[in-house]
């Protein structure tokens, strides 16, 4: 519910990694692997960003847009749910659940801006038909918790406001992964700030204690996001372009 | 929920233009129509269900090209994440992807407030007896005080949004329904106004009236004091007068009838007055006229000692901050005195009270579902009793259509959506600090109603966004 993310619809759909690293058959046909699926969906996130800067929408709109369109790759292919038109029409979706609308035909320009290739140059038409399509993949529900407000009243909590600027770059960038899908909010926030914590050699080991908060999951969480900027540095254009092209043959 | 309009390119030729997931309906005709589109009484073919009636919602395609209406995505965002026996219940969503259009199916609920006061006022010329009253408010207390515990603000709580269950296993419940407007309010929200939206003045908030930027929960308070005076006069309390210009207009005549009624309000009292856009900026409007205080326990005809008069009053506060709480409210000694409020607000249980039996709702069986009407002469249907599957032509009943309901001035008519929930017996069987009935299942056997809200106050995960219970020690 609104307030308690414990009787929430977020919480009843949390998913193991295993659910959520499911390359779809459609896509299998093709040739996809699991890193493939990872790197689009990375990709996407990119993209619905770069799109939100443009039409100038919130960075919880942006978190909102992310998580739906990584639910609806729990669930659809990506052979049938074209990733360069779920990604705007999540963003689209998004911008109305969080009272912020952005008019189909401002992302209809941005991206044209954006892309020069004729077939990633969506009209209108197929973002309102995608928007029904999303609404059912994600089977209506809308509400989606973050980790941003935790996090601040978390570093407050800890008297650690210093930490803010780190931290909530490192939450950003944990919408470039499926943790979202996976975890409970707060630990999310947690994690960002014990890493932040770490890198700068802030001693939170007594406030972590206190907190009781289960220190595998928080410890998981940091685990995965440091691979995922190990992973980054060798993370070149080129390999998202090969996973892009795989995507493009025709099955 | 929901099934896509994937399949819903029709290949059965009888009939051209219906989406497969009609199917499982039987369309039985409109029962209302609003801004947001219109309202269908439909029944549910097969079984486990079947013969149940729910109420199908539609809502227009938006007409700029754009796509589903905001309107509609925020009612099935708090409607999917939403349960309680006293709010509406969504079972179902289906999409149309040919015409882009979109339906909510709920339980189907016969009454609603709109039509039991008026039954009363214009059928009956009798107040609605204690019980009923005290029961039906003490249910959209109930319901109210869920909502608001989840930090959603209803916004457009008025008589016609509140809905009583007919014949059936929650006879006589009170359901919350119509959240097109409502709002979890972690977020900001903007005004109404600037969303476009046009609602009934009459339940407005002062606050709101004078220009207040924010929402908080007890503009659904003071509605709900209006609606409590209405259930206990059969006439809306502050009929005011709306000014139709746009946007956001000072609604002068609303603030003047409240006045009328309950004086003067005063920096003195009110102390965050003083900083409300309309005070300052219309004072020779407002603070220039003078008015005689009438009282509102002459208005309402109730003794000024009376616990149903200390309630409305503190309904009716002018200071929101001050203002009964939904939670309060349930505590009240209203509450505690005889009659005691019961679940079927409908049927008292007191031998020699006289049971109003009220007409089922007019349903326009002549209005299909692409809203056009057929030349067909209108044929008045009984939604109440008839089992219309398999092709059994619906019992016919001598009432009204919508269309001859004479509009209250300034007033759109929107019945809303019905529902019930499912799972009665599951849902109370749940216990403990969500369940979320709390009301007494036989009356004089429970009789203490504000038990639940103690146990869900106590409940640590309310209120604290993100955080597990057992940690609730430290936020």
């Amino acid at each position: 519910m609104a307030a308690n993310f414990w009787a929430s619809s977020h919480y009843k759909q949390l998913l193991e990694q295993e659910e959520v690293d499911v390359v779809h058959s459609p896509d299998k046909e093709k040739g996809f692997t699991l890193e493939d699926f990872k790197l689009i969906k990375m990709q996407m996130s990119n993209y619905i960003a770069k799109l939100a800067q443009y039409v100038k929408v919130r960075q919880r709109v942006v978190a909102t847009a992310i998580t739906y369109m990584r639910r609806v790759y729990t669930r659809k292919s990506m052979t049938e749910y074209e990733p360069h038109l779920v990604a705007p029409t999540c963003l689209y979706l998004a911008s109305k659940a969080e009272e912020s609308t952005v008019q189909a035909r401002l992302l209809v320009f941005y991206i044209k801006k954006q892309y020069n290739d004729e077939k990633y140059r969506y009209e209108i038409k197929d973002i309102l038909e995608m928007e029904m399509k999303v609404l059912e993949a994600l089977n209506y529900y809308l509400v989606v918790y973050h980790p941003y407000r935790p996090l601040s009243q978390l570093l407050q909590d800890a008297g650690m406001t210093e930490l803010t600027q780190l931290s909530w770059g490192l939450l950003n960038d944990t919408y470039k992964m499926d943790v979202i899908l996976i975890y409970p909010p707060y630990m999310i926030a947690l994690a960002c700030i014990y890493i932040a914590s770490v890198l700068k050699e802030k001693d939170t080991t007594a406030w972590f204690e206190e907190l009781r908060a289960d220190m595998n999951v928080v410890k998981n969480i940091s685990m995965e996001l440091l691979d995922f900027y190990d992973s980054q540095k060798v993370t070149a254009d080129e390999r998202i372009g090969a996973a892009l092209h795989k995507l493009a043959l025709k099955p | 929920m929901g099934e896509g309009g994937g399949n819903s390119r029709n290949n059965n030729n009888n009939n051209s233009n219906r989406p497969a997931w009609l199917q499982q309906y039987d369309l039985i005709g409109k029962i209302g129509e609003g801004t947001y589109g219109l309202v269908f009484l439909a029944k549910i073919k097969s079984q486990p269900n079947r013969g149940k009636s729910i109420a199908i919602k539609k809502f227009k395609q938006s007409k700029d090209g754009d796509g589903v209406s905001p309107t509609a995505i925020r009612e099935i965002m708090l409607l999917r994440e939403i349960n309680h026996e006293n709010v509406v219940k969504l079972v179902n969503v289906h999409i149309n992807s040919s015409d882009m259009s979109l339906y909510l199916a709920f339980d189907y609920a016969e009454h609603d407030l709109y039509e039991i006061i008026r039954h009363h006022r214009e059928k009956v010329n009798q107040s609605i007896n204690q019980y009923s009253v005290k029961s039906m408010l003490w249910q959209l207390l109930n319901g109210l005080n869920y909502l608001h515990s989840n930090w959603i603000i209803h916004r457009d709580l008025k008589p016609s949004n509140i809905l009583v269950m007919g014949e059936g296993d929650e006879q006589g419940v009170v359901k919350i329904a119509d959240f097109g407007l409502a709002r979890i309010y972690q977020a900001p929200l903007k005004p109404l106004s600037e969303n476009g939206v046009v609602v009934t003045i009459w339940y407005r908030a002062p606050e709101l009236l004078l220009g207040a930027k924010h929402y908080t929960s007890a503009v659904d308070m003071w509605a709900v004091g209006c609606i409590f005076a209405e259930l206990l006069t059969l006439k809306p309390l502050f009929q005011g007068v709306e000014v139709k210009a746009t946007p956001n207009p000072f609604q002068l005549d609303q603030l003047d009838k409240i006045f009328k009624v309950l004086g003067h309000p005063t920096p003195e009292k009110w102390p965050t007055l003083v900083n409300l856009p309309h005070w300052q900026t219309d004072q020779q409007h407002i603070q220039g006229r003078k008015y005689e205080n009438p009282g509102l326990y002459s208005v309402v005809h109730l003794s000024q000692k009376s616990p149903a008069y200390d309630l409305l009053s503190k309904m009716l506060e002018y200071d929101p901050r001050k203002r009964i709480t939904a939670a309060q409210a349930l505590e009240h000694e209203y509450f505690r005195i005889d009659p005691l409020p019961g679940r079927n607000a409908l049927v008292p249980c007191q031998p020699g009270e006289k049971i109003v039996n009220y007409p089922a709702r007019p349903v326009d069986t002549t209005t299909d579902f692409e809203g056009s009407t057929s030349v067909q002469p209108p044929q008045p249907v009984s939604s109440g009793n008839a089992m219309s599957g398999s092709g059994v032509p619906p019992m016919v009943a001598a009432r009204p259509l919508p269309r001859n309901m004479p509009p209250m001035a300034g007033m759109q008519r929107m019945p809303g959506p019905g529902m019930s929930a499912y799972n009665l017996a599951s849902q109370a069987a749940m216990g403990g600090g969500m369940n979320p009935g709390g009301i007494p299942m036989q009356r004089g056997a429970g009789g203490q109603p504000h038990q639940q809200q103690q146990l869900r106050r106590k409940d640590p995960g309310m209120g604290m966004p993100g955080y597990p219970p057992q940690k609730s020690r430290r936020f």
